[in-house]
């Protein structure tokens, strides 16, 4: 199956990475169309979280490229993109109100309207009466639905998510990817998420890639695959 | 975004934050309270510099005289004499014994309690020295005014030289050196777990995710910075209004310009220390990993400021003059030299120059270590790993 698509808003190109003696990538390409949801999946340490942070910038491949819109992508448009890491970060005793405007702040919004994206993502998410509270303060789910407005207060061009349903109780996936869901529709946002719950990643997305030790062993849409995505998976990391 | 206002908001944030924090509020407030405490102890020790009141019991019209021209001449002695009329000399004496009174005069008889205070007792000698010349130059033939002119010579000329460097720039000397070496020290520590906890919160992936690890830096140091300045300025307002309404401490002349020094170096030393402790903090990714990778600048720190509390001891020495021009001493030893007058003017333009090209080579260095290690999680980089890796992460 050919991942390559025409008019594709991300394209990773070739990248590779090397940590010392340790391949962590592999000539690893494929496309992300716009408005679509992409599932990215693989085993632990198959390089899914490098990926991430080569196309967000903050790691630098060996070589390779990413494409945004055609081009090389700039640190302008980078700034465009919304990210929830793995290992969430959020400062711990910032309320969650502030954490969130100043969050958008440093994307380069205005003060102004950060508190209004700020309100509104609030809001959306169900955590708008915790506002004043410091993040330490809430349970973990809700601490994961700050995570999420932190990645979409400043209305991004592309969304990067590492495991953003990891730990969530089946109303708080319902929550997020109903958010996620509403700006794909609305602003046709590319969604790239990894994940390990492969059922949802089948239900949700339009497209995959599954990743094996580095290199892609599949890329393309998931209504293309002959089987289900878990024995696709099952097939493409047993080799 | 510019990079100006990337810096700008997390100076703000960080200042805005700390200003939050219970644990700032907290330490301030007993900063403030310990800075209070040491100026109304010295008030109180400096409160004996005043007359210290005496009083002494008077039997008879000689006494009595005596008494009197004591309290003209108790000034000089450092006393306030209050004088107390007694019938008979046995009560005076019990009053003395009792404690009630320090001294009883009758005729020219002199009771004092134990342990008799020397300028009381020379007081009353000297009146009655005086009082009895006077009565022999009277009885001689002269006139009041000639005995009192030959009793009364003008006093001597007395002429006060300035100790080298003024009156009190010692001891604000080694006060402003303590105080610089404390915010050094205190502020390092804050931006280094600040570094710290922004890593093993993992919040430094999403910042970075926005803007550049050079960017995170500078607004950390400018933000921390402002608020131990603003701690610092606090604290020495609160001490000096205490020292100022207080009591009558006075400071000399030069304060003005030896407080702007100390904001000066606190500045320049903040910014030296700040950002090498801020790069090394982003060696680890946990607290318990901060202690190791710190103590090294520890050590140029404490052994900075012990050399420079020798060197404040002669201030003209070779120790104060080389000082003068080593970047991690000059914070703290520049504005002691100068509140004890002993800084020419070259050796200060001279200091903040270094001062400041040094400051420009820890920033870089600083930021590359930063830019390389911040975002390396688990267990601590080494240094030279961290300054030698290629430019790319």
């Amino acid at each position: 199956m050919a991942g390559s698509d025409g008019d594709s808003a991300l394209r990773l190109r070739g990248l590779s990475k090397r940590y010392g003696e340790k391949t962590a990538l592999e000539d690893v390409s494929f496309s992300v169309g716009a408005g679509q949801m992409f599932g990215f999946v693989g085993p632990n340490g198959a390089g899914k979280t490098t990926t991430m942070r080569i196309v967000l910038g903050v790691l630098a491949a060996d070589a390779g490229e990413v494409l945004w819109r055609g081009g090389p992508i700039a640190a302008q448009e980078r700034r465009r993109i919304g990210y929830m890491p793995e290992e969430r970060g959020l400062y711990p005793k910032m309320r969650v109100r502030d954490q969130l405007v100043y969050m958008a702040e440093l994307h380069g919004i205005g003060k102004e309207e950060a508190n209004a994206a700020a309100e509104r993502w609030m809001q959306r998410l169900g955590v708008a009466e915790r506002a004043e509270d410091a993040v330490e303060a809430l349970s973990l789910g809700n601490q994961q639905r700050v995570q999420l407005a932190v990645a979409l207060v400043h209305e991004p061009d592309l969304l990067i998510l590492d495991e953003p349903f990891s730990g969530l109780d089946p109303d708080g996936v319902d929550a997020l990817s109903g958010a996620l869901q509403d700006e794909i529709e609305a602003r046709g946002v590319p969604v790239v998420f990894s994940s390990h719950q492969l059922d949802l990643v089948e239900r949700l997305c339009d497209s995959v890639a599954i990743i094996a030790a580095g290199r892609i062993a599949l890329s393309g849409r998931v209504a293309d695959l002959e089987g289900s995505l878990a024995e696709t998976y099952r097939e493409a990391t047993r080799r | 975004m510019s990079p100006r206002r990337a810096v700008a908001l997390v100076a703000e944030r960080e200042l805005r934050e700390g200003l939050r924090s219970r644990a700032w509020r907290a330490s301030l407030a007993i900063q403030v309270v310990l800075v209070a405490g040491i100026a109304i102890i010295s008030i109180v020790a400096a409160g004996g510099d005043g007359p210290s009141k005496r009083d002494v019991a008077v039997v008879g019209p000689r006494a009595e005289r005596i008494g009197v021209k004591a309290r003209e001449e108790q000034r000089d002695f450092g006393i306030e004499l209050t004088l107390k009329r007694f019938g008979a000399l046995a009560p005076a004496r019990s009053a003395v014994s009792d404690g009630d009174i320090d001294a009883a005069l009758r005729g020219r008889g002199l009771t004092i309690g134990e342990d008799p205070d020397q300028a009381l007792e020379a007081l009353l000698q000297n009146a009655d020295r005086v009082i009895a010349g006077e009565d022999r130059l009277r009885r001689a033939g002269l006139s009041r005014a000639q005995a009192d002119a030959a009793l009364n010579p003008p006093p001597l000329r007395t002429t006060e030289v300035e100790p080298s460097g003024g009156e009190g720039g010692g001891g604000l000397a080694y006060l402003g050196a303590l105080l610089l070496y404390i915010a050094i020290i205190s502020f390092g520590y804050a931006i280094a777990s600040s570094v710290v906890s922004e890593k093993s919160s993992r919040v430094v992936e999403v910042i970075l995710s926005a803007i550049r690890p050079s960017q995170l830096l500078a607004g950390k140091v400018i933000g921390v910075g402002l608020l131990g300045l603003i701690q610092i300025s606090i604290i020495g307002a609160a001490g000096l209004l205490i020292a100022l309404f207080g009591g009558d401490l006075s400071l000399p002349d030069s304060t003005a310009e030896t407080v702007a020094l100390v904001l000066l170096y606190f500045v320049l030393g903040y910014a030296f220390y700040g950002c090498a402790f801020a790069g090394v903090a982003s060696l680890v990714s946990r607290q318990e990993d901060s202690q190791s990778t710190t103590s090294p600048l520890l050590v140029v720190l404490i052994g900075s400021y012990l050399a420079t509390n020798s060197a404040l001891g002669n201030p003209e020495g070779s120790l104060a003059q080389i000082g003068t021009f080593l970047p991690p001493m000059a914070p703290m030893l520049v504005p002691g030299r100068a509140a004890q007058g002993a800084l020419a003017g070259w050796e200060l333009a001279a200091s903040i120059a270094l001062m400041v090209v040094s400051i420009l080579i820890v920033v870089r260095l600083a930021a590359r270590v930063y830019d390389r290690s911040v975002l390396r999680f688990g267990t601590p980089m080494k240094l030279r790993e961290a300054l030698a890796l290629s430019r790319r992460r």
